[in-house]
């Protein structure tokens, strides 16, 4: 199977050993990952900020990168969800165009979700010898229906998975919204973090790197220094900062 | 109503200070939210019955106006006076005309969120008309000069110690603190007027098109109390009200009041045809009924059309995140919460609402659970594009959008782009790998830390050959 | 062009219509209105009787059964006893026709006033499924017997209990032809909600129905 690995602007920007991570799982799992160097974003800023020309643009631009590939494979429902629930919206007046968008977006899947349900992946290199909450981000969850495929995963590392009340409710981040709404989304991030926190977990654990800055963010600012805020793909791949912990 | 909509971002602020607000505001998640997840559970296959819900709004939506002339000429047939009404003004003089020329001195009237929407009692007390409100959490909004905070409990945001006050000092009576007596209270001072008023006002959750009835749903009995006693009754409702059959009705009537509060009906169902019978003791000799366009027509016209299939259950605020963080007042129009950031810039206009299209995180958690599956985040994102579209933006937000969106479709760029930014936002970090202050949207800062980025953007380590598994740092 | 003519336009435009489309979407209307489909219901047991009581008593309904209607009188004067109520009501011409001075209740038939204590009706029929009474208004069922009293005793014939209220439309079309002025689905005493979200029996209608289920 020959992926298309989409690695998002943000993990790009910010957290590189995400990319590296779901990369090493998708390989664990007998995939052919491919990085096409001409990516940038999917558009979704763009595109929920009602500048629909833009994100057309930026997903034309997507569409010609990685047709080619078996698979899309991004470490983000959110992305994954632009690209395969939004996408043809973008197209609805262009109909050869949107034949091409649909066929890009059925074979387009959030990381968790692929390894479970298209790759199969039994075993996963991780270990994690602790406790972790899963935040299920807006999109992944609501979009393209990821949830039980993080948890079943986080249970192959060995990690205890102490559930959070309210873990399907948005942090708060929003894209822009937390930028143009800042004290409601650091105030709905909060909450995140009194409930994540609640559970006495080590580590606070999700798959969109957006939600995980600002869920990190609000944790710091409230003087939380010690709960680990991290990324799915890390625990699995057991890149999480700590490599005592990968399995050999 | 007056629009407070541009205001929002402040008054959410201000809702957000306020303690005793966020303390009111906490019953929204402790008891809607697991009463529809109950109510839902229980029902069985509600999924399916969501399905039939929306095909029933949007049987009647696409022949409206054959429905909504099938119900006139029922509703007619039966003795009511149906009355059509261009905007709130039109509506308001029809009241009025109606209360001059019956000597109307006192009405009373059952909630109605359209009669917010026209402002009516504004008009009825400007013609020297008394009005009085007559669902509990109306009256008290009435007695404090305050709107509804929520279309279904309008008085959320108060607590009982608050109504207790009001109540001692409007009514002059010995101050009461249980909610029982609060209750009783307002049975006792309210009684007397249900019994004198000479008009009763209601809105219409639906009008059935075969019958020629309206529909009115409560739960405390004043609904009944309006349309049985007084002498006239007049019905305010919305164009996009009508509903075909008796049989699409009891369909919706399982979907409301489940997705509204949990309960599997609510405790008065009234369906009301027609005048005083030969022989009746009571029910109106008069029945009118007002359907108000206000908008409506223009939206049926739109890409919004979707959203007129609302029933006005009240679930997209009950589970909205930010509703639940600052209340219906923030929203500063009749509907508040996702339904109120769709309806409020499509009746007052776009660019009278221009913040309410974006104060959600489009989670997508209100049109998970909308009894009629309206998109609702996807009706936001169609405003956001209308706004972009009348450049209503700001202009350093468009050309921000503009100057991204050309940088990412120049790969080049964009790469030089993020590894200048991550250099840059790692000389802002302090030791600990975090930034307190960031110029560049000090909105994220004023109550987060923006984590700082790795040193080296993922484009620039795989372009230098680092693979999965190797050292970090390490180059082949 | 008055305001209906205008918003009837307007509707129009918003929905294309042409003569040709108008004919079709009016044959669609007159069909969607003979088909009268029914949608989702929720299951309901073969025992009517049962659901009806579990539904009933769920929103605070009392239910008690009697075998056969000459009962009903006695047992209403010990469920008003029993309550602290006086043996006195308001009441339709149809329970009227039972004894009720033999069980030492005061019942007038005349049309409902403010003070009156308890208001005693039939019903038109009885809706399983939610624990629901259909009450009709006419001249001898008015609407307010049910409304203004702080107490209403339903009594019902378990021959007229239905699982829906699809089963009550038909019911109703079939032996009224058309809606009565009100027609009132009574689910429980009234209540309010409204400050802090806390249940409180009694608002503006009655604070207790009892139903009597005969047969």
């Amino acid at each position: 199977m020959k992926i298309g690995f989409f690695v998002t602007c943000l993990v790009d920007l910010m957290r590189p050993r995400i990319g590296f991570a779901a990369i090493r799982l998708l390989e664990a799992a007998g995939c052919t990952v491919e990085v096409p160097m001409t990516q940038t974003c999917c558009g979704q800023p763009g595109y929920n900020s009602g500048d629909r020309a833009s994100a057309r643009a930026l997903a034309f631009k997507v569409l010609e990168e990685f047709e080619a590939f078996d698979y899309v494979v991004a470490p983000s429902g959110s992305c994954a969800g632009m690209i395969r629930v939004h996408y043809p919206d973008l197209f609805r007046d262009e109909p050869a165009l949107l034949a091409r968008i649909q066929a890009l977006g059925a074979r387009t899947f959030e990381l968790t979700d692929f390894l479970v349900n298209v790759a199969k992946l039994e075993g996963v290199p991780g270990r994690f010898d602790g406790t972790v909450t899963y935040h299920d981000s807006c999109a992944g969850l609501r979009e393209l229906g990821v949830q039980d495929q993080p948890r079943a995963l986080l249970a192959r590392t060995g990690a205890e998975l102490r559930e959070m009340t309210e873990s399907t409710t948005c942090c708060g981040f929003g894209g822009t919204f937390s930028i143009k709404f800042g004290d409601i989304s650091a105030r709905l991030a909060d909450d995140k973090c009194v409930n994540a926190c609640a559970t006495g977990a080590e580590a606070i654990v999700g798959g969109d790197l957006g939600c995980l800055l600002n869920i990190e963010g609000r944790l710091r600012r409230r003087g939380d220094e010690t709960t680990r805020v991290l990324h799915v793909a890390e625990v699995l791949a057991g890149e999480d900062g700590q490599p005592a912990r990968r399995e050999p | 109503m007056e629009v407070a909509s541009p205001r929002f971002k402040a008054r959410a602020a201000h809702k957000l200070a306020d303690p005793a607000l966020q303390k009111a505001l906490t019953r929204v998640k402790i008891k809607f939210v697991p009463a529809r997840a109950q109510a839902a559970a229980d029902f069985g296959d509600f999924e399916a019955l969501r399905e039939a819900g929306r095909a029933i709004r949007d049987r009647a939506l696409a022949d409206l106006d054959l429905w909504l002339e099938r119900f006139e000429r029922e509703a007619t047939a039966r003795g009511a006076v149906v009355h059509w009404a261009r905007d709130a003004a039109e509506a308001n003089a029809i009241v009025l005309a109606i209360a001059r020329e019956n000597g109307v001195r006192k009405a009373a009237k059952s909630k109605s969120m359209v009669s917010e929407e026209c402002a009516l009692n504004d008009a009825l007390e400007g013609a020297g008309i008394e009005v009085i409100e007559t669902d509990l959490g109306e009256y008290i909004l009435q007695l404090n000069h305050e709107p509804p905070s929520h279309i279904v409990a309008p008085v959320i945001h108060k607590n009982k110690e608050e109504i207790a006050d009001l109540f001692e000092e409007k009514h002059h009576r010995p101050r009461q603190t249980g909610i029982a007596e609060l209750c009783r209270e307002a049975r006792e001072i309210l009684r007397p007027h249900f019994l004198s008023a000479d008009m009763g006002i209601s809105g219409a959750n639906f009008v059935v098109a075969e019958t020629g009835s309206t529909v009115i749903l409560t739960n405390e009995g004043n609904g009944r109390l309006v349309t049985t006693l007084p002498r006239i009754h007049v019905a305010i409702t919305g164009i996009e009200k009508v509903v075909p059959t008796l049989e699409d009705l009891s369909v919706l009537l399982r979907l409301l009041p489940r997705s509204a509060t949990g309960q599997t009906i609510t405790n008065y169902v009234s369906v009301n045809t027609g005048t005083r019978g030969e022989g009746e003791s009571d029910g109106p000799q008069q029945f009118h009924i007002i359907l108000l366009d206000n908008g409506r027509t223009r939206v049926l016209h739109s890409e919004l059309r979707e959203m007129l299939a609302c029933i006005r259950c009240g679930a997209c605020m009950n589970h909205c995140p930010v509703y639940q963080a600052v209340g219906g007042h923030a929203y500063g129009w009749v509907y508040p919460g996702p339904m109120g950031a769709i309806l409020t810039p499509l009746y007052v206009g776009l660019e009278n609402a221009l913040d309410l299209p974006h104060a959600a995180t489009l989670c997508g958690q209100c049109s998970a659970v909308c009894p009629v599956k309206i998109p609702l985040p996807d009706l936001m994102r169609k405003l956001r594009e209308q706004q972009v579209e009348r450049r209503l933006r700001p202009a350093a937000e468009r050309r921000g959008l503009k100057l991204w969106a050309w940088v990412a479709r120049h790969p080049r760029l964009y790469a030089l782009g993020t590894r200048l930014a991550v250099r840059y936002l790692r000389w802002l970090a302090d030791e600990t790998g975090r930034i307190r202050v960031l110029g560049l949207a000090p909105e994220w800062t004023s109550g987060r830390d923006f984590p700082a980025p790795e040193p080296r953007t993922f484009r620039e380590r795989w372009q230098a050959g680092e693979r999965p598994g190797a050292q970090p740092g390490a180059r082949p | 062009m008055n305001a209906r003519e205008l918003i009837l336009g307007r509707v129009c435009a918003a929905l294309n219509r042409d003569a040709a489309a108008d004919a079709a979407a009016r044959r669609g209307v007159d069909a969607h209105l003979d088909a009268r489909a029914v949608g989702p219901q929720p299951a309901v047991t073969d025992d009517l009787v049962e659901t009806f009581m579990q539904c009933a008593a769920a929103l605070s309904s009392t239910v008690e059964r009697v075998a056969s209607a000459d009962e009903v009188p006695a047992r209403v004067a010990a469920w008003l006893q029993a309550h602290g109520l006086p043996a006195q009501a308001v009441g339709w011409t149809g329970p009227a026709a039972l004894d009720w001075a033999a069980a030492g209740i005061a019942l007038e038939v005349r049309p409902p006033r403010a003070d009156d204590l308890a208001g005693i009706t039939g019903a038109f029929c009885a809706i399983a499924d939610t624990g629901t009474l259909m009450l009709l208004s006419g001249a001898d069922t008015p609407a307010a017997a049910s409304l203004l009293p702080e107490t209403h005793v339903a009594v019902v014939p378990r021959a007229r209990l239905v699982a829906h209220m699809e089963d009550a439309w038909r019911l109703l079309r079939a032996e009224a032809g058309r809606l009565p002025r009100a027609v009132n689905f009574v689910s429980g005493p009234s209540r309010t909600a409204d400050i802090e979200q806390t249940v409180t029996l009694g608002a503006h209608g009655p604070y207790r129905v009892h139903v009597v289920l005969v047969g």
